[in-house]
């Protein structure tokens, strides 16, 4: 899965599918810089984490589906709906919770939900209990009455997360929700995600923590210099390095370089590595182990350990990027 | 987050149109001024000395009927003045600076609200909390006067009164532009709100300087023009020796360059600029 996607040729009819966001070639400049540069991707119901470094084109994204920047090229798709026509439209199906502090500190915490679920349309006799009903929800309690201004970084995301969800949309995107939060409020943030997706919304959810992401998504799109360099399960992608083998071995360093240079031969080797006196070696073994445990015994090495190297999302992250540089 | 964790529930409720949802912005602006002490310290104290006096004082005394220049006289009194602008300083100086401060343009532009909504709502709650001082009080007194009249002819009262109903609905926009821009301009409330007091006094002063050369340097002024104007809408005309396309272009830059400038800072907020 990892690698490059090419440019889409979909057409818009293809894209409108069961996926809730699609995006096809999509460029959004700011003067000479592509931001959005060819940028194709399907987003599938349920949690998708958005990954990518600084100024990859995440932000960008977002704000090109929310209509809040246009696309100099390409079609975008939220619920069959086009962002360049339908903006106001599409802002009624989606909450947001930006990633930086964007509360009005002299406003108590009940007081902005309410606030930001009237402007989404409700009415005030709806707002003020669903405030609550979400609050209650997202665990700020007493809290809830005092002004935001006096609240901890943790307070603020719960609020950030209830002003998003207030008024039910279809569709959540989650900007680095768990940034500056204690492990334990990491951890509930992650168990309030679960749950909302459990109910069947659609949630984007942009993190540099890729634990959290690995925790809760079942999709993952990775995003480099305005593309999608990479999108699927996070399963599917976690297990494309099944037949990675990782051997750890003792002996002498004539013996090893010997067994080295027949493994070599064989396999295609991924990474050497000694530390006190023991090698750790990675390669691609598509053949019947004991070959291996039979090379080690004729070259006079112990075979301390043999086990599948398992791909973890920041391998995947990784190799993703160096694919797109 | 407790043993038994609360469920996400879904919300079935029916939403309201989108191009009402400006109210809601108008709405919050005019509890939150009712709501600070400033604000109602000013009001109380600028009602008291800028109309009930002269409510008192007009209606007993012995009076025929509501006349233009009884009212215009009211509408161009310095003390009126005065608050208007400690007032509009107040509750203009938080509508763009707050939200510039706090970056919360996102969350409102991430819904279903235009810049263009999200302007029209600052500006109506502005309007609505500045009209508390700037039209009702002359209405009272413009009633209470008719009230108290001894002459028979209600119809040139009556005239009078709705006059003053558009005189009260000018006076009190009229400031809110500029104070708007302000706003716009900075992230701190108390730059913004002395900034907008700076803006609405010193015009006036470099314009003392220049009127005995020229009297249209009185354009220069945004209390002069707000002064004439009154003289406008109760029909009493314009100085003769004040140009009246100069008057109107002033009443032009006094509002729509700045509503514009406004409009295009809340924009560039919008997309993160």
């Amino acid at each position: 899965m990892t690698g490059a996607m090419t440019a889409s040729t979909r057409t818009a009819s293809e894209e409108l599918g069961d996926n809730p966001i699609c995006a096809s070639d999509v460029v959004v400049r700011f003067g000479a810089t592509a931001a959005l540069d060819h940028f194709s991707v399907d987003v599938p119901r349920g949690v998708v984490g958005l990954l990518g470094p600084n100024g990859a084109g995440k932000s960008t994204f977002i704000k090109a589906v929310l209509g809040l920047l246009d696309a100099e090229s390409g079609r975008i798709s939220v619920e069959g709906l086009d962002p360049s026509s339908d903006k106001m439209a599409i802002r009624d199906l989606v909450g947001y919770m930006p990633e930086h502090d964007c509360l009005i500190e002299a406003m108590t915490g009940v007081e902005l939900v309410s606030y930001m679920g009237q402007i989404s349309g409700m009415a005030k006799q709806d707002s003020i209990p669903r405030s609550h009903e979400v609050l209650d929800f997202v665990g700020l309690n007493e809290q809830r009455y005092r002004p935001i201004s006096t609240y901890s970084t943790g307070m603020k995301q719960r609020i950030k997360l209830a002003q998003a969800i207030v008024h039910d949309p279809k569709i959540i995107f989650l900007d680095e929700p768990t940034s500056g939060m204690d492990p334990q409020g990491r951890e509930e943030m992650l168990d309030l995600i679960g749950r909302i997706a459990a109910t069947d919304k659609s949630i984007l959810l942009s993190s540099h923590i890729l634990n959290d992401v690995e925790m809760v998504c079942k999709n993952v799109i990775i995003v480099s210099n305005g593309k999608a360099v990479t999108q699927g399960g996070i399963e599917s992608l976690l297990s494309q390095g099944t037949e990675r083998k990782r051997v750890v071995l003792r002996g002498q360093p004539d013996a090893f370089a010997r067994f080295m240079g027949m493994l070599s031969s064989e396999h295609e080797v991924l990474s050497v590595s000694e530390e006190f006196k023991q090698y750790t070696v990675v390669f691609v073994n598509t053949k019947e182990s004991t070959s291996v445990f039979e090379l080690a015994h004729q070259f006079g090495v112990q075979l301390r350990s043999y086990l599948p190297d398992r791909f973890d999302l920041e391998d995947v992250f990784i190799d993703a990027l160096k694919g797109a540089c | 987050m407790g043993l038994n964790p609360v469920e996400y529930r879904p919300w079935n409720g029916q939403r309201n149109r989108q191009a009402r949802r400006f109210l809601v912005v108008a709405e919050s602006i005019f509890h939150h001024d009712l709501r600070s002490k400033w604000f109602l310290a000013v009001l109380i104290i600028g009602t008291f000395l800028a109309f009930a006096l002269n409510i008192y004082l007009v209606s007993s005394s012995p009076h025929e009927s509501l006349t233009p220049e009884l009212m215009a006289g009211q509408m161009q009194n310095a003390l009126f003045y005065i608050f208007l602008v400690i007032l509009v300083s107040i509750v203009c100086s938080d509508l763009l600076s707050e939200d510039l401060r706090s970056n919360s343009f996102v969350l409102y532009f991430s819904r279903a609200l235009k810049p263009e909504g999200y302007l029209l709502g600052k500006l109506t709650g502005a309007f609505i909390t500045l009209a508390i001082f700037g039209l009702f009080p002359s209405l009272i007194l413009a009633m209470a006067v008719t009230a108290t009249q001894s002459g028979s002819d209600y119809l040139a009262s009556a005239e009078v009164m709705l006059e003053t109903v558009v005189a009260g609905l000018w006076v009190t926009f009229f400031f809110i532009p500029i104070a708007l821009l302000i706003s716009s301009l900075t992230a701190r409330r108390t730059y913004a709100a002395v900034g907008t007091f700076m803006v609405l006094f010193v015009p006036g002063i470099i314009s003392g300087l220049f009127v005995q050369f020229d009297h249209n340097w009185r354009l220069l002024d945004p209390s002069s023009v707000l002064a004439m104007s009154m003289d406008v809408i109760y029909g009493l005309g314009l100085p003769a020796e004040v140009d009246a396309w100069l008057f109107y272009a002033a009443i032009f830059a006094f509002i729509i360059p700045p509503l514009t400038l406004v409009y295009w800072r809340i924009q560039r907020k919008g997309v993160g600029k």
